[in-house]
């Protein structure tokens, strides 16, 4: 136990867990943008494993890392649009259309993977060109803070400046105000001259980036292959925090970082602890049952107290 | 003057279920007038609106605007065009602060960014022209409903509209407070805009319009100047017949006495506030006790601590005949008597996609004649279902119509003849009427009034300041979550006098008020 404690607060746990967090965060970012405009994407896993896997394969086709990566945002954008197809055009219920996804893609992936590897379990045979990590010049030489700054993936880069550059276009453009608008009253939207359907459209693109991009980071920049199952609940961490924060993005990024210290705890110390590694594993989703039910405790007592402004 | 600005030509339209809401409306609308439309609920008025402001197009008949036949195809269009509409149920967002709520769609920008200072003086300027007392900045959940309603015609100022419409927009304000509408309505004449004004009010139609257009079963029976007709004759074009305001002519005295209904210092908090303070009163058997108050004063907390649906803590005692029914659940209330028509009547009064027969015994399914000992008894509920429609008068299909298939009226007077079956000793009515016609309004005041005449304590929650003048026995009117003022006799106060207790200028005193509880 001891040993636990020492070892998270040591850099190298801190530059874990920045890895471990950036899928989660645009698993959340991805949550959070559909949901501005009223759209429940809870698919974001299924995207999540059908990018990463298709990355992988685009850049064995092309033999280039950027044209993997652009096929795996295509194949999230194209899946996110499935869900956009199926609720608004054909009037399906969208969290209906968001468990068929995650119900189908783990299987279609695997399949996917053995009619071009004939292995059904990772990509470790195919040659791919992959995305590396970038190191700042003289940021780098700086001591503690040029580690951690220095020397991350490309697309945990990404992740950062599309939080920023995400955040800025949701809360203080007019575009953003409008996607709010559509999420919080359709019809005040609607009355306002809003396309409703329009702004629900693009914030599922939108969705679909995030997701794919948080797929993409794990194989193509991260572990550098596609393994079965290696999204592993990510995807549903990110609406978790979603569905926590309910709108508030700095409770966003808090609630993605905090699962990702999770994850680095169970990563870390599975191999450097005497704990079963099995219950070591378990500990994230327990995070996220813990987190949920905290929440969720607080604001019945905030309700009962009569503290919280119902809307 | 003499100038039309907008023109309606044979303006028909058929919905895609083959209901007809407007056939061949002919009506114009001059430049700076105020031009009342009046009608039932189902008249045609809504769709007419609809129409001219781009949601709903027209299956045939021309809209002629500034000159030029248009053919809105949303409410985009009609906004550009400059036609701006205050909707009855307000089209705003509550965690969005005024100024987000009035720039959304037309945003001020700098770069990429919306422009925030200039977004902030421009509103500002706007409120304080017409003085509008708004503090743009505050979001639109902490404003009264009635400034809510200044957000919204603000709106449609910023957009510049010419042509304003407002619908049923004094159906939520205080007499004082539709006086300072009035005003600024007639200020906006002044400014050369144009006005249609719906509402069920007549007495106010009489007060504000140049002209009033009547419709009935979405036929026009003609446009009047407002000199040409009297309140008696605007109702009988209306409703077609004549209709009795005064309630008391049908009371009689009951022989049951005693307290139907006592609430005793009754407080909760809500953010260090008070929403209910130290609320107490009594309903006797047979009789009814108004509560009148702007909405937003705690009636709708109120009435949720008495049926059972209150959530948040709360202290004070509530007892239906005799018995403290505070700490119990919502049926062990109901069997001690209480019945409850809510105010959102799709929400919490039925289950919109079930049946009539499921919806006019969702109350009393346990009761021995509807419950079989394993299944439901499906003929008793055919039979009870189908006499209840009969003596409620429902219009429907049959007793499978869904509740969602019925008008507004028509469902409300499914959800009376529900709460009337079970013989309630305490019926607590919340906006009986809100939103339905004439006529099923005074269908569900006669049946408050039957139940009154039975024995049964009535408490009504209502908006409607003339609903509650006309049917309680005796008054309180609620302010910022206390007892403002109780009026013993109902017949001798006036609308004026409540509307100063509604609007926090007066204020009772503890003795005084202390007979709502003991008189």
């Amino acid at each position: 136990m001891i040993s636990i404690i020492k070892g998270i607060f040591t850099l190298s746990f801190l530059l874990v867990v920045i890895r471990l967090s950036t899928p989660i965060l645009f698993a959340g970012m991805s949550s959070f943008a559909a949901s501005t405009t009223g759209i429940g994407n809870i698919g974001v896993e299924a995207i999540m494993t059908m990018s990463a896997l298709f990355a992988i394969l685009g850049s064995y086709w092309t033999q280039s890392a950027i044209l993997g990566l652009l096929i795996g945002m295509l194949v999230g954008v194209l899946m996110a649009m499935m869900i956009a197809f199926f609720s608004m055009r054909l009037g399906a219920n969208p969290t209906l259309v968001g468990i068929a996804l995650n119900t189908f893609a783990d299987s279609l992936a695997i399949f996917i993977l053995y009619l071009f590897t004939g292995d059904k379990g990772s990509s470790a045979s195919l040659a791919v060109k992959t995305m590396g990590t970038i190191n700042i010049p003289f940021i780098k030489d700086i001591p503690i803070l040029g580690q951690i700054l220095s020397g991350q993936h490309v697309l945990t880069y990404v992740c950062w400046i599309c939080l920023i550059v995400f955040g800025i276009l949701v809360f203080k453009t007019p575009l953003g105000l409008r996607m709010r608008s559509c999420g919080l009253n359709p019809d005040a939207a609607k009355t306002a001259g809003i396309n409703v359907q329009r702004l629900q459209v693009l914030s599922l693109v939108f969705s679909g980036i995030f997701a794919s991009l948080g797929g993409i980071f794990l194989s193509l920049n991260y572990l550098l292959i596609y393994s079965k199952l290696m999204v592993s609940g990510m995807g549903w961490m990110g609406i978790a925090a979603n569905g926590i924060a309910s709108g508030n993005y700095f409770l966003l990024i808090v609630g993605c970082l905090i699962f990702g210290i999770f994850r680095a705890v169970s990563i870390v110390f599975a191999t450097t602890s005497n704990f079963p590694s099995d219950l070591l594993t378990a500990v994230p989703y327990v995070a996220v049952i813990v987190v949920i039910v905290t929440v969720s405790i607080v604001n019945y007592l905030k309700i009962k107290k009569g503290n919280v402004n119902e809307q | 003057m003499e100038e039309t600005i907008l023109k309606l030509q044979q303006v028909t339209k058929v919905y895609g279920n083959g209901v007809v809401a407007n056939r061949d409306v002919n009506v114009d609308f001059q430049k700076g007038e105020i031009h009342s439309i009046c009608g039932e609920n189902g008249a045609g008025k809504s769709t007419l609106m609809k129409m001219i402001f781009g949601i709903e197009k027209p299956s045939s008949g021309t809209i002629t605007y500034k000159g030029q036949q248009v053919h809105f195809k949303n409410s985009m269009d009609a906004i550009k065009a400059g036609i701006g509409m205050v909707h009855q149920h307000f089209m705003l967002i509550p965690s969005f602060s005024v100024v987000d709520n009035i720039i959304l769609g037309d945003e001020p920008k700098k770069g990429v960014f919306i422009n925030k200072t200039e977004a902030i003086k421009k509103c500002q300027q706007l409120s304080d022209k017409y003085n509008f007392e708004l503090d743009v900045t505050q979001k639109v959940s902490e404003l009264s409903v009635a400034k809510r309603q200044k957000v919204e015609i603000l709106k449609t100022l910023y957009r510049d509209a010419e042509l304003i419409i407002l619908d049923e927009p004094t159906s939520v304000l205080t007499p004082q407070e539709t006086e300072k509408l009035f005003v600024q309505l007639r200020s906006f004449k002044e400014q050369g805009k144009t006005i249609i004004f719906i509402s069920h009010k007549l007495e106010e139609v009489k007060q504000i319009s140049d002209r009033i257009t009547v419709l009935r079963s979405g036929v026009t029976k003609g446009t009047y100047t407002n000199e040409e007709l009297s309140i008696k004759e605007l109702t009988r074009l209306i409703i077609d017949r004549d209709i009795e305001n005064d309630m008391d002519c049908f009371k009689k005295d009951s022989s049951i006495k005693g307290n139907g209904l006592e609430v005793r210092n009754l407080t909760m908090k809500h953010n260090g506030k008070n929403i209910l303070d130290n609320v107490s009163f009594t309903v006797k058997n047979g009789e009814i006790l108004g509560i009148a108050g702007v909405e937003g004063n705690g009636q709708v907390e109120l009435v949720k601590s008495i049926v059972g649906l209150n959530e948040s803590e709360y202290s004070g005692s509530i007892m239906v005949n005799g018995v403290d029914v505070s700490k119990l659940s919502v049926k062990q209330r109901r069997n001690e008597g209480l019945a409850y028509i809510p105010e959102d009547r799709m929400g919490d009064g039925t289950s919109s996609e079930l049946p009539i027969y499921d919806n006019i015994i969702s109350t009393y399914f346990d009761r021995e004649d509807i419950n079989g000992k394993i299944l439901m008894n499906t003929n008793a509920i055919d039979q009870k279902s189908n006499e209840l429609i009969e003596t409620f008068a429902v219009r429907c299909k049959d007793n499978k119509a869904t509740i969602s298939s019925l008008s507004g009226g028509n469902i409300q007077k499914v959800v009376v003849a529900r709460e009337y079956e079970t013989k309630p000793s305490v019926m607590v009515a919340e906006q009986p009427t809100h939103g339905i016609d004439i006529g099923s309004a005074e269908f569900v005041h006669h049946k408050l009034i039957e139940l009154r005449n039975n024995g049964s304590a009535v408490l009504l929650v209502s908006a409607d300041l003339n609903e509650v003048m006309n049917l309680s026995d005796r008054i309180i009117v609620m302010f910022e979550g206390h007892v403002a003022g109780y009026f013993k006799d109902a017949n001798s106060v006036t609308d004026h006098q409540l509307g100063m207790y509604m609007l926090g200028a007066s204020r009772q005193s503890a003795e005084e008020i202390e007979g709502a509880l003991n008189d």
